[in-house]
């Protein structure tokens, strides 16, 4: 039994971490931007339906396309403003700048929100098949993120807009010559990377508490799975996401949890040395 | 973490200054001997601004009260109080850094510590190497007292008296008491009371049947809580800040874990575990250093009873104080106390009657060890029982009887 609620329990928490990631993957992977913002987008996202719950009495899942919708506007008009103004410089500036950005709404929701952890307290137990629990709320979120991955995947594979993405992902110039409004692509692209946080962030309030504290833990995730998944493909954030959960989860039972997270970094400099691109990656994204 | 710490060092330049001026200091012709100066690093911003600003509240609180009654007596003049903040954004090397420019630059006579224990013993440091006197009034971790440091007190009680009495009091309630877990954070406080409730509960005869650390940054506790639950044991005895207990005890619950007893330390202490968790805070216990229901008299300083206090802070904040704001408060009340009985604010002075000090304050009675630590003494047991925080320990100011988890 024990073995098979590990690995489910590691599967789960993959899923969530998945959902974490595939946001981040597609900026870094598409724009060539380490987001910093990341973590807190998610959080903004959690606080966001918190708040819609706590005053209006919305449930999240009802609540979040709006928030993702609300998040997409952010992610667009912050990509189209300031981050397009040095997208095409080395990424050790972008990265300051996101980081900045991130610096002002880490901080302002610090002051206007406070730290204090808070949850939509909507516990909607747990299933038990032959001995085996799941609780339902991390089902969700699992089913969260297969769904937006696997929308993600379609969007890019199926739309024009999607291979506009890839295009401009894969030759800058090329695409532009082609008539593809490079910059607006970069904020559509910037925008789906804030939506999937927001989407994340509205499942993760009523799983993990919601607060500040929180936002660099969930974009040190976010940045390992990238690592050990791979970039430049949605998949590679599922995979990435779904391996860290797992093993994290077999290194707590067995080597403790104070070793869990050191196996999950393991990891990642074990890949980085015999496989940059990651698990699934596409070379030339490493 | 990643984020986190280029987050602050990042953020150096920003570094906000909050000078609180003693109402009425500005105005007069005091001298600059005639003010009290008590330096503060605090962490306003970042992951303990929660805890930083509850610090900085219940000061300004105290400020405002002292210097409405005009001062404070010392060798027979008046002199003002100022406190002078620095946020340190909760990074522990900036604390240190901000704690000597607090005794370089703005030659504060006095130092009050951070929160915790871990950014405690930093500030610690700098303040020993200076000869400042330092009051802790959130650490409590034995690491923090053991070096020797000549020029620190502390106003929490060690982490160990904690423990046994709270192992003792559960066999009591509950004799067949046999077996516990114990899952603690891997930090400075937490790992200590971790440490602590494993030995005392094998001293007590109990069989500790899961012993482990959970790193800072932990985002499941899964693996963990799937090990608790094989174990099967009668006590979950887990350590950490807000969100690990919120997150394990939710976990607890999502995979099934039941326990009769089950302590979190310290969250029933704050109200936003309690928010927090809805009903599944229920029935959870902890140890505290203070509770307001504690009826402490003809105590030292503003306050000459723990009501009194009470009732001033619910009419300031609304709110409930928790034992940050009521030690924080005392050590203040101490500190005043120490420049009174040294007749100045010379440091070696203040610093040797600080080591004479044997108060009763509001908060309690504070009489500092030969380690600069307040003696222990019967600190709370709480509980959590229809969404309020119950007394259950020691019976003098008991208000409830102990419930068991269902």
């Amino acid at each position: 039994m024990d073995i098979l609620q590990i690995f489910v329990n590691g599967i789960v928490l993959g899923a969530l971490y998945a959902c974490i990631a595939v946001g981040f993957s597609l900026v870094w992977g598409v724009l060539n931007v380490i987001n910093m913002l990341h973590g807190s987008f998610i959080i903004l996202g959690g606080y966001l339906t918190f708040f819609a719950w706590f005053y209006l009495g919305l449930n999240p899942i009802l609540v979040l396309p709006a928030v993702a919708l609300l998040l997409y506007i952010l992610g667009f008009a912050l990509q189209y403003l300031f981050i397009n103004k040095v997208v095409t410089a080395p990424v050790l500036t972008t990265l300051t700048l996101t980081f900045g950005l991130d610096m002002i709404l880490y901080n302002l929701m610090t002051v206007y929100f406070t730290a204090t952890p808070r949850r939509v307290t909507l516990d909607l137990g747990s299933i038990d098949l032959a001995g085996i629990v799941m609780p339902v709320d991390r089902l969700l979120g699992m089913g969260l993120a297969l769904l937006l991955t696997a929308l993600l995947y379609l969007v890019m594979r199926g739309s024009t807009i999607g291979r506009a993405i890839v295009a401009v992902r894969m030759d800058r110039q090329a695409a532009a010559l082609m008539g593809i409004r490079v910059n607006r692509i970069y904020a559509v692209t910037f925008g789906i990377g804030a939506l999937m946080a927001g989407a994340a962030g509205a499942v993760f309030a009523m799983v993990f508490p919601v607060t500040t504290n929180l936002t660099g833990v969930f974009l040190g995730k976010a940045f390992v799975i990238c690592v050990i998944g791979g970039l430049g493909s949605v998949p590679g954030a599922l995979v990435g996401g779904l391996a860290l959960g797992v093993i994290e989860s077999f290194a707590g039972f067995y080597l403790g949890p104070q070793h869990a997270i050191t196996v999950g970094f393991l990891l990642m400099l074990i890949l980085l040395v015999v496989r940059p691109t990651g698990l699934v990656g596409v070379k030339g994204y490493e | 973490m990643l984020g986190r710490s280029w987050k602050f060092t990042a953020n150096a330049i920003g570094v906000s200054t909050i000078a609180l001026v003693a109402a009425g200091a500005l105005g007069s012709a005091a001298a600059a001997d005639d003010i009290l100066r008590i330096g503060a690093p605090l962490a306003l911003t970042g992951g303990l601004a929660d805890e930083g600003k509850k610090q900085e509240a219940v000061w300004q609180l105290w400020l405002d009260k002292v210097n409405d009654a005009g001062g404070i007596e010392v060798g027979g003049k008046t002199m003002q109080v100022e406190f002078v903040q620095y946020d340190y954004q909760t990074d522990g090397k900036r604390a240190g850094q901000l704690a000597e420019k607090l005794i370089t630059d703005d030659e504060v006579d006095v130092l009050m510590a951070p929160f915790g224990s871990g950014h405690t013993k930093i500030v610690a440091a700098v303040a020993e190497r200076y000869q400042v006197p330092l009051l802790a009034c959130v650490a409590s971790s034995v690491s923090v007292y053991d070096q020797g440091f000549k020029y620190l007190f502390g106003t929490l009680a060690p982490n160990t008296g904690m423990t046994e009495s709270m192992t003792a009091y559960f066999k009591e309630q509950m004799p067949e008491l046999e077996k516990v877990a114990v899952y603690g954070r891997d930090d400075v406080f937490p790992k200590a009371m971790a440490t602590a409730l494993a030995n005392s509960a094998s001293a007590a005869g109990l069989e500790v049947v899961y012993d482990q650390l959970y790193s800072v940054g932990t985002m499941d506790h899964s693996a963990a809580v799937s090990a608790i639950k094989a174990a099967e044991p009668d006590w979950v005895y887990m350590t950490g800040y807000t969100q690990d207990l919120i997150l394990g005890r939710k976990q607890m619950e999502d995979l099934g874990v039941t326990a009769p007893i089950v302590t979190m330390v310290t969250g029933p202490a704050y109200r936003e575990f309690t928010e927090g968790l809805g009903d599944l805070a229920e029935g959870v216990t902890s140890s505290t250093w203070w509770h307001h229901a504690t009826a402490y008299t003809d105590a030292i300083g503003p306050w000459t009873s723990t009501a009194a206090f009470y009732a001033d802070f619910v009419e300031a904040f609304g709110i409930d104080p928790d034992y940050v704001h009521g030690s924080c408060a005392a050590a203040a009340d101490v500190l005043v106390h120490a420049v009174q009985q040294a007749g100045s604010t010379d440091s070696q002075a203040v610093r040797d009657a600080l080591a004479e000090t044997e108060v009763l304050t509001f908060y309690g009675p504070i009489d500092f060890g030969e380690n600069g630590m307040n003696q222990g003494r019967d600190m709370p047991i709480i509980q959590v029982q229809d969404e309020e925080i119950k007394v259950l320990y020691p019976a003098a100011i008991a208000g409830a009887q102990m419930k068991l988890v269902d």
